[in-house]
């Protein structure tokens, strides 16, 4: 009985030492990744990555720049430019071109369009490039470390989620630049599901020729789809998803390739993109089914003759989870 | 020893009979020793001059006259496109570049179906479902052979309908997938301009197919 009085001390003072000093090193990955997102946006860098998932690897080309607007004729337009181009290296060409808030998809399926946007998709998700504090909600920041990536300095920030909803995010950082050197999609038990590897990273003065070619260049039409954004009532709902989703948008589209169409949810919680399709389906009923292409999954199950499939980076059990939550209000019309 | 090696090269020059390996040699040293490439082109040049075939106007220094031209040529490590001086003219080259491939399209994304090479499962049921993290990259194919041939006739065409089964299971997971990437991309959009309707993208989109 005696010995338990210090004993529980020393329990309650390496408690509140260890807090501390976790603090200390969420402060510094928040730091640490405020710094990356304003080096994303600020840096003229020339880079290449490999994004690896399925025993494949994907080669990129990543530019970015910035320069001074050299015409101040209008307000809106005036100071600097911002210049990037992200490039799939093999296969049929997918280039995505942004100048400012116009981004240009070129890509084998459809005639290149723009669309007016501050940010490209990519693989890197775009959070990284703006206010990361979106996640303080739904993830823990924690620095871990010194590493050595690509030849340069590394720190590892990892993005822990808070819940096991979700797949944690592990970010190698370069020391000198502040910009992503590595980044690794990780379960919660540890195991590595796909990971984009830099292979070469240039940071220059001045902007690069393919940047300099760029800002002469003009973009494709830019297209509007604002009024799609529009939220269409649809005769269903998600009943249940992991805390911090959003719905981002609701429609009923026509799927590019299969001409079949769905209807459609978007969610969103600033990390993780989770879409939602129901949709009529000739079978009367068909198990669940899913498929992996790295982090992402897509899972489907036919209930009375209605196909219900989610697709996003989330854990097998939270696809399913979302998948059994959809009801229905009434039947669906079927086309 | 280097009369001889004179001697060889005059013999060369002169197209006369040397043995293989001597001429070889004779050249490798040549390739090497400035003294002895001097003396090959002053014995062309004796040469041309007791034949009288020499041109109206002489140059001497033609091989030096090349060689620094070469060595003024820039290093063209890859071919670029993207570093010629056209301005403007970008989004013609991305649209003549972009067309041939569209007609890829089908092919490339029925190579997409290979390439989701997926870890795959069908959970039954009745079965209580287990989280499978572990990456199965079964063969679109792969089944095991099976081993009595009575069976064989029954089993394949089981074989076949599992294995249409599963392009038709693949086809459709590949077309979510594209479509939540496409999604994804449009969702990203600035809710501020008013230039055109949503209409007006799906037939945007539409005319590229």
């Amino acid at each position: 009985m005696k010995s338990f009085v210090p004993f529980s001390f020393a329990c309650i003072t390496s408690f509140f030492i260890s807090f501390s000093a976790m603090s200390a090193e969420s402060e510094q990955a928040i730091s640490l990744l405020e710094r990356l997102s304003q080096s994303l946006r600020q840096l003229n860098f020339n880079t290449s990555f490999v994004v690896v998932k399925n025993n494949q690897a994907e080669p990129y080309h990543w530019l970015h720049g910035i320069v001074e607007n050299p015409v101040n004729e209008d307000e809106v337009s005036k100071g600097n430019i911002e210049l990037e181009i992200l490039a799939l290296l093999n296969g049929p060409r997918r280039d995505i071109l942004r100048i400012n808030n116009t981004v240009s998809y070129i890509e084998p399926e459809y005639a290149p369009y723009s669309i007016s946007s501050e940010q490209i998709s990519g693989p890197i998700p775009t959070v990284f490039g703006r206010d990361v504090s979106v996640l303080e909600n739904n993830y823990h920041f924690v620095s871990v470390g010194k590493n050595r990536v690509l030849g340069r300095a590394a720190q590892l920030i990892r993005i822990v989620p808070k819940d096991s909803h979700r797949f944690g995010y592990w970010l190698w950082l370069d020391q000198q630049s502040g910009l992503l050197l590595k980044l690794a999609v990780i379960t919660r038990k540890g195991n590595l599901l796909e990971q984009i590897q830099f292979t070469h990273l240039e940071i220059t003065d001045t902007i690069s020729e393919n940047l300099k070619q760029l800002q002469t260049t003009e973009l494709p039409k830019i297209i509007d789809v604002t009024a799609q954004q529009k939220n269409t009532d649809l005769t269903w709902q998600v009943n249940w998803l992991p805390n911090g989703f959003e719905p981002v948008k609701s429609d009923r589209h026509r799927i590019n390739t299969s001409k079949q169409t769905v209807e459609f949810m978007l969610f969103n919680d600033g990390l993780v993109d989770v879409s939602v399709y129901v949709n009529p389906s000739k079978e009367k009923q068909r198990p669940i089914e899913f498929a992996n292409d790295g982090a992402t999954l897509v899972l489907s199950q036919v209930i009375n003759n209605i196909e219900v499939s989610v697709v996003g980076k989330v854990p097998l059990e939270t696809a399913k989870k979302i998948v059994s939550s959809v009801s229905f209000n009434r039947k669906l019309v079927t086309q | 020893m280097s009369e001889s090696k004179f001697e060889t090269i005059s013999s060369i020059v002169d197209n006369y009979r040397v043995s293989d390996q001597k001429s070889e040699q004779t050249i490798d040293d040549m390739l090497k020793d400035e003294h002895l490439a001097n003396s090959w082109q002053s014995y062309h040049l004796i040469g041309d001059v007791m034949r009288n075939e020499i041109p109206q106007t002489l140059q001497l220094d033609l091989s030096a006259q090349i060689a620094s031209a070469i060595a003024e040529e820039p290093t063209v490590l890859a071919p670029s496109t993207s570093n010629s001086k056209v301005v403007g003219g970008f989004k013609a080259k991305v649209i003549q570049l972009i067309k041939p491939v569209g007609q890829l399209a089908i092919a490339a994304s029925a190579a997409g179906l290979m390439i989701i090479g997926v870890q795959q499962n069908t959970a039954d049921t009745n079965e209580i479902i287990t989280p499978s993290q572990i990456v199965q990259t079964k063969p679109l194919g792969g089944f095991a052979n099976p081993v009595s041939f009575n069976y064989q006739q029954n089993t394949k065409s089981q074989q076949q309908a599992a294995l249409e089964q599963r392009i038709e299971q693949q086809r459709r997971f590949q077309t979510l997938l594209s479509d939540h990437q496409q999604q994804i991309k449009l969702s990203a959009v600035k809710k501020n301009s008013d230039v055109n309707s949503s209409t007006e993208l799906e037939a945007e989109l539409e005319k590229s197919n």
